[in-house]
This record gives structure tokens, C-alpha cells and sequence, in this order.
């Protein structure tokens, strides 16, 4: 029977939450399709392949020292001599930094169609159906593959992790690993020092919505000083300089789960929600009604910043 | 270094959307900008043709409309570009989008350096960096915050962004296409030199038989509609005081979080 096939995903030789997500949509999926769950693994040895095998019945390893870490050359090479060796049928990746950067090469080298980010695939008459994010969050989209087989990228957190426990074959694919044309230098931690806001009860965090320097000062600082808890911000805050990267929520930044987070002027991209929809009691705080955040928010506020924010440091 | 620049016409996001028979968003509702990642693609471009000299070429796919986001790149410095305006372009999918983008990089003979955002913030894809690559076999990297130009010219050194604030260094020889994440600098604002300079920069129409580009799409469109969240917030009605007022007290007395 054709196989789903599930491309791993490691750092250091762990395997990544995210691959556990695929192991868990590859099942869900596959039965529909008439395919069965597997996965494909490389790595310089078989341990990642075995780890994998917990979650899924069958996995397909690739072992060679090119492997040893994540490079789009690489694992092209080695998917596509998955693919050439082996019935399948499609491949998914996760919508990851590392997924991102190699599922468009793996869809070209296959030849397939390919459909990434997306946050659910359902089966409809046997042919897979893709349902993505769009505008920002705004819109979702469906659609489907022209081509017999395809590619597809699973946004983090669309699937539950699955839990281990199984214990899947595991079986030796053989691959000349060619030319990779990137070399790895070294990993640099961007965020080192300064505050640590995992740690924090409450977060009071702004966003794109927030204006200016002084603004996000004024509002989103003291506020937060006011609740004794701490400031954080969304990417855009980030990248104009008004505050540190160690205070950056998402996807890119922290992961935090405060008894409340309060987002001010935040949209609620995919990026950011990943880092903060765990927290207790979220409040969302912004002028567009449509905006995202209120998908996933406790409390919401539709108005401007500058005017609810203050109002609340009064009554406070 | 020759450098090209993929610049695309978005929506501006905090436009009112409407959806027309489950298959499109009415336009007449929407302003349109460039993708403000590929502004950040833009600025690291001028930042390399400032430093080492050459030029920065702007490709874009989209109805003539989009010229205008074209010149908005000229008039923050690049030199010249190619528009390819063709409907069964717009209609197709990434890989016809890429094609198009590909085929218009090809006819400029040797290039050092392609670039495009990290993703489109309508489409929000992320495919167009690895699909280009791929079709002038180039090595690609994704999610670049800091680009090195090597000694000779002849390679790069990139911080590519990872998880949780981490980054991975690589070299990556040229030529390569890389996309670039936002924050990576502060993009310039054209200043009125720029924007009067621009309107005379030359900017070529081509369609994609003009080039020679694959029309075939692999994949097809099906419906678009707006998300249904099973968990909506609750809303606090009222003037910013009344809802400030509520707010607090719904945090202290039914939360219990402040």
C-alpha cells in the first residue's frame, strides 16, 4: 500500500514536537487516502529513525554523517531516494524554520504539487483537501493538488502531538548523499541575558498597533509595571528597536503562559499565538473587530489602545 | 553584485475584507502595498550595491496596478525591474508565480544574488525563495536575518532564524536566493529625490509567453472563507472608560488574575 510519509525533523539528534504533529495528521489522513502512516528519518545513525518509530508504524532511515544536521540539500537528497525507493503517495512536512526552508526544493525535486502552511487536510473522494491561513489570519483558503501526488507543509500546533508508545518497523533506505552546498558555521543564541518573561503572572504586551517607541513605553510599560507583571511585545515592536529581543512572544521568541496575558495592538498572527495561547485569561485590546486575537482571546476589547489602556490604569 | 529583488503587491491588512462568491476578496474595498517583507529585501539589497557597487534589479508579478509598488523600490534606491503583467500569471499558482519571476531572472543573464521576503503576507506561502532556486539550481537559505559578503565576492555568510531566538550561521556560495525575515534592518523611506527619480527608472512589461514561463499551475484554488472560531472572546461593549471599568473588574472578581 502507498504510503504518507512523514518527514522527521531533529536538532542535536531530538526529535522536534512538531514531527510527533505529523506522525499524528499522517493518521488521521492517511486512511482516507488509501495509504498508510509512515515516516522517513535522517541522521547519522539509525537513533532518530527508532525514536520516530514510537509514534508511527513504519519508518523509512536514512543514515549517513551529511545528515548529522538539517540542510535543504540534504534532506532533498535524501527524500527523494525515500520517495524513489519506496510507494508514496504524499509528503508532509512541518511548517517549521527548518520546513519552510526545504519543502519548496523537496516539492521541486518530486515534481509534485505542493500546498504549504497549511492548518488542516481532510480526504474527500480519496484526494486530500488543503485548508490554509490566509491575509494575515484573516481568510482561510482550500485547495487541492493537480498532480497525482503531493507535498504538503502543517503549520505547528493544526494537530495534536501523538503520543508514543508504538513500536513501528524500522527500515534501512540506501542514499548517495551528494553535494550540499551550504556549510554550517555555529548556532548563536540572539536573546541571551537580560529578562527572563516565562516567568512571569502577568504580561501586558503590545503590538504594530502601538505606534511608537514613547507610546509603547508609555502605555505598555507602565501598565505592565502598574499590574506588577511584565512588558513584552509582537515581532513588529521588535524589529523597529522599541524594546529588547528578549521580550519578543511567538513562534520567533518566547513561549509564556501567564495567569494573563494582555495584547494590545496585536493582530494575532499564527507566529505570535503559538508563543502565548496557553496563557490562562488572555485579554485582546484592538480597533479592527476582525482581528485574529479575538479567536483566541477571554476578554475583548474593540477601540483604540490609547484611550482603554489608560481608562484601566485608572481603575486600577 | 548584480542583485535582484522579488517585490509583491499585497493588501494592505487592515483593509476590509470581503469576500465575492467564496472565491475572492472584492478589491474595490482594499489598499494596496508592497509586501513589507520585501521591503526589508529591498534595503539589504541597497545595503550590498552601497557597500560593494553593482545594481538592484526588481522583478514582480502582478496586474499593472502593482507598478506602482515597483517604483516605490525604485524610489528607495533600486535601479531598474521587470513587471510581469499577465493574467494566466495572476490566476496561476506559486509555481507559475515562481516560474514567471524565474524566466524574468533569466533573461538578465548572470545574477550574484536573488532575494525575495520570507513569505507573502496575502498568500502566506513562503515558496517563492525555494521554487526560484530550484529552477536556476541555485543553493537557497530561508529566513535570513544578517547577511556577510565573503573576501572574494564569491560566497555569503548567513544568520538563518531557528526557533526561540536561536540562529544558525552558513555559507552559502553565489550565486543563491535568500529570503529575508523582517527586522533584519530598517528599511529606508524614499525620499523625494528618490520618488521623482523613480518615476523615470525603466521599468519592462513582459507577459509570460514573452518569457518563455510555464502557465500550468500543480495546484488549484478551491474556496476562501472567514475562519469560525469555536472560542470568540467576550466582548466588552461600551466607551473606552465603561469597558476599561468592566475589564478591571472582570480580571479581579470573575478571572481572579489581577
Amino acid at each position: 500500500m502507498a504510503k504518507l510519509l512523514v518527514i522527521a525533523e531533529q536538532r542535536n539528534g531530538v526529535l522536534s514536537e512538531a514531527s510527533m504533529e505529523l506522525c499524528k495528521a499522517a493518521k488521521a489522513i492517511a486512511a482516507g487516502m488509501g495509504a498508510e502512516p509512515a515516516a522517513a528519518a535522517f541522521y547519522k545513525d539509525d537513533s532518530v529513525a527508532n525514536e520516530v518509530a514510537k509514534y508511527i508504524p513504519e519508518v523509512f532511515s536514512v543514515v549517513d554523517a551529511k545528515l548529522e544536521r538539517y540542510t535543504a540539500d540534504g534532506y532533498a537528497q535524501a527524500v527523494k531516494a525515500v520517495v524513489d525507493s519506496q510507494d508514496v503517495a504524499g509528503v508532509l512536512i512541518a511548517h517549521t524554520y527548518d520546513g519552510i526552508d526545504m519543502v519548496a526544493k523537496v516539492a521541486m525535486s518530486l515534481g509534485w504539487g505542493v500546498v504549504s502552511n497549511c492548518n488542516k487536510i481532510e480526504v474527500s473522494g480519496g484526494k486530500p483537501v488543503f485548508t490554509r491561513s490566509t491575509y494575515n489570519g484573516k481568510i482561510q483558503e482550500e485547495k487541492s493538488v493537480s498532480t497525482d501526488k503531493f507535498v504538503a507543509s502543517i503549520e505547528k500546533g493544526a494537530y495534536d502531538k501523538e503520543e508514543a508508545g508504538g513500536a513501528g518497523s524500522v527500515t534501512a533506505v540506501s542514499a548517495s548523499i551528494g553535494d550540499i552546498r551550504t556549510s554550517f558555521k555555529e548556532y548563536v543564541e540572539t536573546m541571551a541575558g537580560s529578562v527572563d518573561i516565562s516567568q512571569a503572572k502577568v504580561i501586558v504586551s503590545g503590538g504594530r498597533g502601538t505606534k511608537e517607541k514613547d507610546k509603547y513605553n508609555d502605555i505598555i510599560v507602565n501598565l505592565a509595571k502598574k499590574l506588577g507583571g511584565e512588558y513584552a511585545a509582537s515581532r513588529p515592536v521588535v524589529d523597529a528597536g522599541w524594546t529588547d529581543a528578549a521580550r519578543q512572544v511567538g513562534q520567533s521568541g518566547k513561549s509564556v503562559t501567564p495567569d494573563l496575558y494582555l495584547a494590545a495592538g496585536i493582530s494575532g498572527a499564527i507566529q505570535h499565538v503559538a508563543g502565548m495561547k496557553s496563557s490562562k485569561c488572555i485579554v485582546a485590546i484592538n480597533k479592527d473587530p476582525e482581528a485574529p486575537i479575538f479567536n483566541i482571546a477571554t476578554y475583548g476589547i474593540v477601540g483604540d489602545l490609547f484611550e482603554v489602556i489608560p481608562a484601566m490604569m485608572g481603575e486600577l | 553584485m548584480k542583485i535582484v529583488v522579488c517585490v509583491k503587491e499585497v493588501p494592505d491588512m487592515e483593509s476590509k475584507f470581503k469576500i465575492v462568491e467564496d472565491k475572492k476578496i472584492d478589491e474595490s474595498q482594499i489598499a494596496f502595498k508592497m509586501n513589507d517583507f520585501d521591503q526589508y529585501a529591498v534595503e539589504a539589497a541597497l545595503q550590498l550595491k552601497e557597500k560593494f557597487g553593482g545594481e538592484v534589479i526588481i522583478v514582480s508579478a502582478g496586474p499593472e496596478r502593482a507598478a506602482k509598488q515597483v517604483r516605490q523600490a525604485f524610489a528607495m534606491g533600486a535601479d531598474w525591474g521587470i513587471q510581469v503583467v499577465d493574467p494566466a500569471v495572476d490566476a496561476g499558482d506559486n509555481f507559475v508565480k515562481a516560474s514567471a519571476l524565474f524566466n524574468a531572472i533569466k533573461s538578465l543573464g548572470d545574477v550574484d544574488l536573488v532575494m525575495t521576503g520570507v513569505q507573502a503576507e496575502d498568500d502566506q506561502a513562503g515558496l517563492t525563495c525555494g521554487m526560484i532556486a530550484d529552477m536556476m539550481g541555485a543553493p537557497s537559505c530561508t529566513n535570513i536575518v544578517k547577511i556577510e559578503v565573503g573576501g572574494d565576492q564569491k560566497s555569503l555568510t548567513v544568520n538563518r532564524e531557528l526557533e526561540g531566538g536561536m540562529n544558525e550561521v552558513l555559507d552559502i556560495p553565489l550565486p543563491a536566493v535568500l529570503s529575508i525575515q523582517s527586522g533584519i534592518n530598517q528599511p529606508r523611506y524614499p525620499t523625494l529625490p528618490g520618488i521623482m527619480k523613480a518615476k523615470k527608472k525603466k521599468l519592462d512589461n513582459k507577459s509570460a509567453a514573452d518569457l518563455g514561463a510555464s502557465t500550468d499551475s500543480k495546484t488549484s484554488f478551491i474556496k476562501m472563507f472567514f475562519p469560525v472560531s469555536d472560542s470568540k472572546a467576550e466582548i466588552i461593549e461600551g466607551d473606552a472608560a465603561t469597558a476599561a471599568k468592566t475589564l478591571v473588574d472582570k480580571l479581579k472578581n470573575e478571572a481572579k488574575v489581577i
